[in-house]
């Protein structure tokens, strides 16, 4: 049973990633591109801290999805959420459960997690390496 | 570029486990709120032990603290993954398609982390790999 779910393991890594990618890719394109339309990201300005962390998303979260630079660009991410956390959230009281800030968090750790595991063998990464 | 990823490769085992421990006190959290009322959330006040919201309480608090011990890791995660997916598709998704709008990113990222750590197992600082340890 173990043996089976550890040769699965990669894979499963390559799929949390792509995941993560694509829900971090959300927020970014919320934020600069106006879809999907939050109202809370209705006037977010290209050149302010909303803006930058909104780049950092959509560009990390596009390359996550592919799979490309994994590391550095997870790391990255994971540093972004981490400040966000500490920001927008922390202030507004110690629980995650009533600041808000559960989802940065997991987020904060998926990252810092895919930094260090890198990105699996569906990437752009590990076809890279084969070439 | 190689060298920074041999850097941050190097940390792959224990990260494993922090992440494993993260993601468990987070669910572990909402498992707590849920039946302990603490810390009180008014959406969670009228939360009933035998009810759908009840039960999904207690896989939280019980596998969540499982997940933070580190034992059985694999389980307990399974179990909390299949949950997270039923929360998203009873909870979220009939509140529309995409994730950031109907409040389902949470779930989203539950569910594939805890999908990722049946087939990773605990990491080198959990009770599984003690008990491993020792026989």
């Amino acid at each position: 049973m173990n043996e089976t779910l550890e040769a699965w393991t990669p894979r499963a890594l390559s799929l949390l990633r792509i995941v993560a990618g694509l829900l971090i890719l959300q927020h970014g394109m919320a934020k600069l591109i106006g879809f999907p339309a939050v109202p809370a990201f209705a006037n977010v300005q290209p050149i302010s801290m909303l803006g930058l962390a909104g780049v950092l998303e959509l560009v990390g979260g596009a390359l996550l999805v592919l799979g490309l630079f994994t590391r550095p660009v997870a790391f990255i991410l994971s540093g972004e959420m981490a400040v966000a956390y500490f920001m927008a959230h922390a202030t507004k009281g110690f629980f995650p459960l009533l600041n808000g800030g559960t989802l940065a968090i997991m987020y904060c750790f998926a990252f810092l997690y895919l930094s260090t595991a890198g990105a699996g063998p569906w990437s752009l990464d590990a076809a890279m390496k084969k070439a | 570029m190689d060298k920074i990823n041999k850097t941050l490769a190097a940390g792959e085992p224990i990260v494993l486990s922090i992440f494993r421990i993260m993601t468990g006190l987070l669910l572990f959290q909402f498992g707590v709120a849920k039946l302990l009322k603490f810390p009180a959330v008014p959406m969670f006040e009228k939360v009933e032990v035998l009810s759908l919201f009840g039960v999904a309480a207690m896989f939280e608090l019980v596998f969540g603290g499982l997940l933070i011990l580190g034992l059985f890791s694999r389980l307990a995660a399974f179990i909390l993954c299949g949950e997270m997916a039923v929360a998203y598709f009873i909870g979220h998704f009939p509140k529309g398609f995409i994730p950031l709008l109907n409040g389902g990113n949470l779930a989203i990222l539950f569910c594939f982390s805890c999908l990722f750590l049946t087939c990773a197992g605990g990491g080198p600082w959990s009770l599984d790999a003690m008990m491993r340890g020792k026989r």
